[in-house]
């Protein structure tokens, strides 16, 4: 039972779903239409009772550290204290933003807080290419010169000084890196097709936990 | 209206020898046969083509010989499938015009989309093509793989990790259980999980999404008792930070800052997260093996990693690792694919410059099976 | 001179952090206004939403955080003013949640600009939870993805929906995003099935690998970053948050490609210097991995 339970009810729910929706694709009848509208409504119940899953895990994970006092136990306290904050606040302003607690500590905590993680990637990007970006070989030569072209034309300071940089960072984005990406996107889709079947026909079930 | 789900019906007209700009065809509608009609819409006389229209690749015709318009369901129109309704079709140059006799159509829903014809046919050619190959590898099992140095560093990067005492950081990307990379990462995980289980080495598997944490909490744990290691196994080897991308990379961040991990593993689809990610990670000093198919982020995987594997380097790393005939003869289908794709691509190109140069549509057909239905 | 070119490629990443800095907030300070080249791809977009009549619906998804707020926010207060200015009838959502109290800033915002009454020219449909598959959901029954609006208010009683049953029904879909669900989930969700012509607006990351899909004719135009919002901009005359910024991105451009080239120089000149690592104890496995030069990854390049 617990054999048919873990592997052969799984393996069978996803043939039959993976080629009815497989086949679907092709199917415009109302009918076929109604089973994609109820699956996707089913999908939206699934993934919003999904989350309960992780914050179960987030607050068994921080007890954790803070039960044996493991270094830094005391920002897990700041994990439930936010947590609880933000419950708390978000229930009493009825999940309305404007004018409410919730709404300052969205704008003043978490944009703020968001907008820095970000530009932090600017940074990140700088002191990366300075360190990385070298001419080691004939193909990180061609990386550098097209990274440079680019950042050169797609700014108003290098159209001015060239104007002939913008149009050819433009035919850059436009055929080379289309072409390469083209290849790319062939490729990733083969590869996704083929890993689709492996795990509509059962081949591949690692995803599953391991192998029987 | 061939290939839709109803609602909708096309109507279709032979072309007048005098249609020209000047003149204008209306289009009118009617619930009974002898009226009242109402104008639903009014276009040029050289336009709406029934070859403008999408149709099933056999039957591809570029002549203008017959004009095609399809009425829709709109805020004020509903067409119920299975009713008769009235239609029709009026030339007129402003001053005077020239009616045609009321037709009747029924909109009704169709079985099959044929206009995806092409699509569902190659679906099947691909997919026999990958089947296929894997029987063939179940009984011939010895099929060649090109050595991927991103795999093969998996070990050293295990090895030194157990050496040093420290422990070993492994993402599964961005994205949901939906993403084919994720499923890649997962495998993996399960292999290199493995690894550690024999090892004794801490495994660390932040989660941004909580459906992929409970697969690979299954994934982990059935590792470890592969190995003979149920007993090293922890429960909170996977846990769950945030599904929100810049706090997650913060979190993450954090760990590789204070735990200092001898190795990341970065496998999975990322976004603008990556670099925050890596470029941390490469700061602290750990081996950091990253395998992606975000060919945007390639770039920063490229020069912040040791080791990455690209695109599909990361769906054969399961067929690599495992050396499984059955996941290395669905590669050798993948390739097939891929040559089948190169060689279309060739000869299509070849073919519609013939057609572009000598005027000719013998070729249309051929060329149409691989275009784009909606 | 070797020396001194080994000392300086191992200089503090913090010096550069400054360097970024300071080349971004002295543009913000004292503004130039360099002139600015709009693109193809950009007009397109535009031409799309000026060829729209009066009272056609065009539907804005606005699905990105906070994070994505400097590059996506100047578009998405472009794009409305353009709308509004044109009296389409706007629909506005979110596939993010964490992007629905600014979403709900930026439309209400412009909105009141222009003297535009919600529920009777403008709708604000909110978050709802399920990624792509609200698209889908959207393209089968409007009304069942969003049972109600941002504000609790049905949408089967809203005005400025009268008569959308589905995304079938919208003229124009743009989706401003910073990831997935984005631009191309509308595409293989949405427009592909629906039919609705689809435009999008990305941060400057994701641009480059939506090129493929707006030669198809996949999507018919696409804002990318920063530039883009700019771009849109000077089409329809404003003097927004993409304009001020377009000096400082010019500066920190400049900056960078100073850094790589001075970078490749002084390894020409003091070869095999090795990085180092953060700051902080040196218990890493060691210059021998991660940061050293001449890593394994250059086999793979």
């Amino acid at each position: 039972m617990t054999l048919f339970l873990r592997r052969t009810l799984p393996l069978l729910l996803t043939f039959l779903f993976g080629v009815a929706f497989a086949v679907q694709y092709y199917i415009p009848h109302p009918v076929s239409e109604g089973a994609l509208t109820e699956i996707s409504i089913w999908l939206r119940i699934i993934l919003g009772f999904a989350m309960i899953l992780g914050i179960a895990s987030l607050c068994q994970v921080h007890y954790a550290k803070i039960r044996t006092r493991v270094a830094g136990w005391g920002y897990s306290l700041v994990v439930y204290f936010s947590m609880l904050i933000t419950v708390a606040v978000g229930l009493w302003a009825r999940g309305q933003e404007t004018g409410t607690g919730l709404g300052w500590i969205y704008t003043y905590t978490l944009l703020a807080l968001q907008g820095t993680m970000f530009s932090i990637l600017g940074f990140f990007v700088a002191s990366a290419a300075f360190r990385a970006f070298r001419a080691r070989s004939k193909e990180a030569t061609v990386l550098l010169v097209a990274a440079i072209l680019m950042m050169f034309g797609r700014v108003p300071l290098g159209e001015y000084l060239v104007p002939a940089a913008g149009p050819l960072a433009g035919w850059l984005l436009n055929v080379l890196n289309l072409a390469a990406r083209r290849g790319i996107i062939i490729g990733i889709s083969l590869g996704g097709i083929a890993t689709s079947i492996k795990i509509i026909f059962g081949i591949e079930r690692s995803y599953l936990g391991g192998r029987e | 209206m061939p290939g839709d789900s109803g609602g909708s019906v096309g109507l279709s007209w032979r072309a007048a020898p005098f249609d020209g700009p000047p003149l204008r065809y209306q289009v009118f509608f009617g619930e009974q046969e002898r009226g009242p009609y109402t104008q639903l819409a009014e276009f040029p006389a050289n336009s709406h083509y029934k070859s403008d229209a999408d149709r099933p690749w056999w039957s591809w015709d570029r002549t203008k010989n017959v004009h095609f318009y399809q009425v829709k369901s709109t805020r004020t129109l509903n067409l119920v499938n299975g009713r008769p309704y009235f239609f029709k079709v009026a030339l007129t140059d402003g001053t005077q015009s020239l009616e045609g006799p009321g037709r009747s159509a029924v909109p009704e829903p169709n079985l099959f989309n044929w206009n995806k014809a092409n699509n569902f046919l190659l679906m099947i050619v691909f997919s026999t093509l990958v089947l296929i190959s894997i029987s063939q590898a179940k009984r011939r099992p010895n099929i060649f793989l090109r050595r991927i140095p991103g795999l093969d560093a998996v070990e050293e990067a295990i090895g030194r990790a157990t050496e040093m005492g420290r422990p070993i950081l492994y993402l599964t990307g961005s994205d949901d259980m939906s993403s084919l990379s994720t499923i890649a990462a997962t495998v993996i995980l399960g292999q290199v999980a493995k690894r550690t289980a024999a090892l004794d080495t801490q495994l660390k598997v932040p989660h941004r999404d909580p459906i992929v944490m409970a697969v690979c909490q299954e994934i982990v744990k059935e590792s470890y008792l592969e190995a003979g290691r149920p007993d090293a196994y922890r429960e909170d080897s996977n846990f769950f930070i945030t599904s929100d991308q810049f706090s997650y990379a913060a979190a993450v961040d954090g760990i590789m800052l204070r735990e200092r991990p001898a190795a990341n593993f970065f496998m999975g689809f990322y976004y603008a997260e990556a670099l925050l990610l890596t470029e941390t990670g490469a700061g602290t000093g750990a081996i950091q093996i990253a395998g992606t198919d975000a060919d945007l982020q390639l770039p920063f995987f490229i020069t912040t990693c040791d080791y990455t594997l690209i695109g599909e380097e990361l769906y054969a790393a399961s067929a690599y690792l495992s050396r499984e005939p059955v996941l290395v003869g669905t590669l050798r289908g993948q390739d097939q694919g891929k040559a089948f794709l190169l060689i279309s691509m060739v000869i299509g190109t070849i073919l519609a410059t013939i057609g572009a140069l000598t005027g000719t549509q013998t070729f249309v057909p051929v060329l149409q099976l691989f275009r784009d239905f909606k | 001179m070797r020396e001194l070119a080994g000392k300086l490629l191992r200089l503090d990443r913090r010096a550069i952090f400054v360097l970024i800095a300071l080349a971004t907030l002295i543009p913000l300070l004292y503004p130039v206004g360099l002139p600015i080249r709009v693109s193809p791809e950009v007009r397109r977009v535009f031409d799309h939403i000026e060829s729209l009549p009066a009272g056609s619906v065009f539907l804005l998804s606005l699905d990105f955080d906070p994070a994505s707020k400097p590059e996506l926010y100047p578009m998405a207060v472009a794009l409305l003013n353009h709308a509004f200015r044109r009296d389409l009838r706007v629909v506005t959502m979110t596939l993010w949640v964490s992007g629905t109290g600014m979403a709900e800033k930026v439309v209400s915002g412009v909105a009141s600009e222009y003297g535009k009454r919600r529920g009777l020219d403008y709708a604000f449909l909110g978050y709802s939870p399920g990624g792509a598959n609200v698209i889908i959901n959207m393209g089968q029954d409007l009304n069942a993805a969003f049972p109600a609006d941002h504000y609790g208010e049905r949408t089967a009683d809203l005005p400025v929906l009268r008569g959308i049953r589905s995304l079938r029904q919208v003229n124009y879909v743009v989706s401003l995003a910073a990831g997935t669900p984005g631009v191309e989930s509308w595409y293989v969700y949405g427009k592909e099935k629906y039919g609705f012509e689809l435009g999008g607006g990305v941060t400057a990351v994701i641009a480059p690998g939506l090129y493929p899909f707006l030669d198809t004719g996949q999507i018919n135009g696409l804002i990318g970053g920063l530039r883009g919002a700019a771009e849109y901009e000077t089409l329809i005359g404003m003097k927004g948050k993409g304009m001020a910024g377009m000096d400082a991105q010019s500066a920190t451009h400049f900056i960078i490609i100073g850094l790589i080239l001075l970078c490749n120089l002084f390894y020409v000149v003091a070869p095999g210097t090795v990085v180092r690592s953060f700051d902080g104890p040196q218990d890493g496995p060691g210059p021998s991995t991660g940061l050293r030069t001449g890593s394994p990854q250059e086999g793979q390049r």
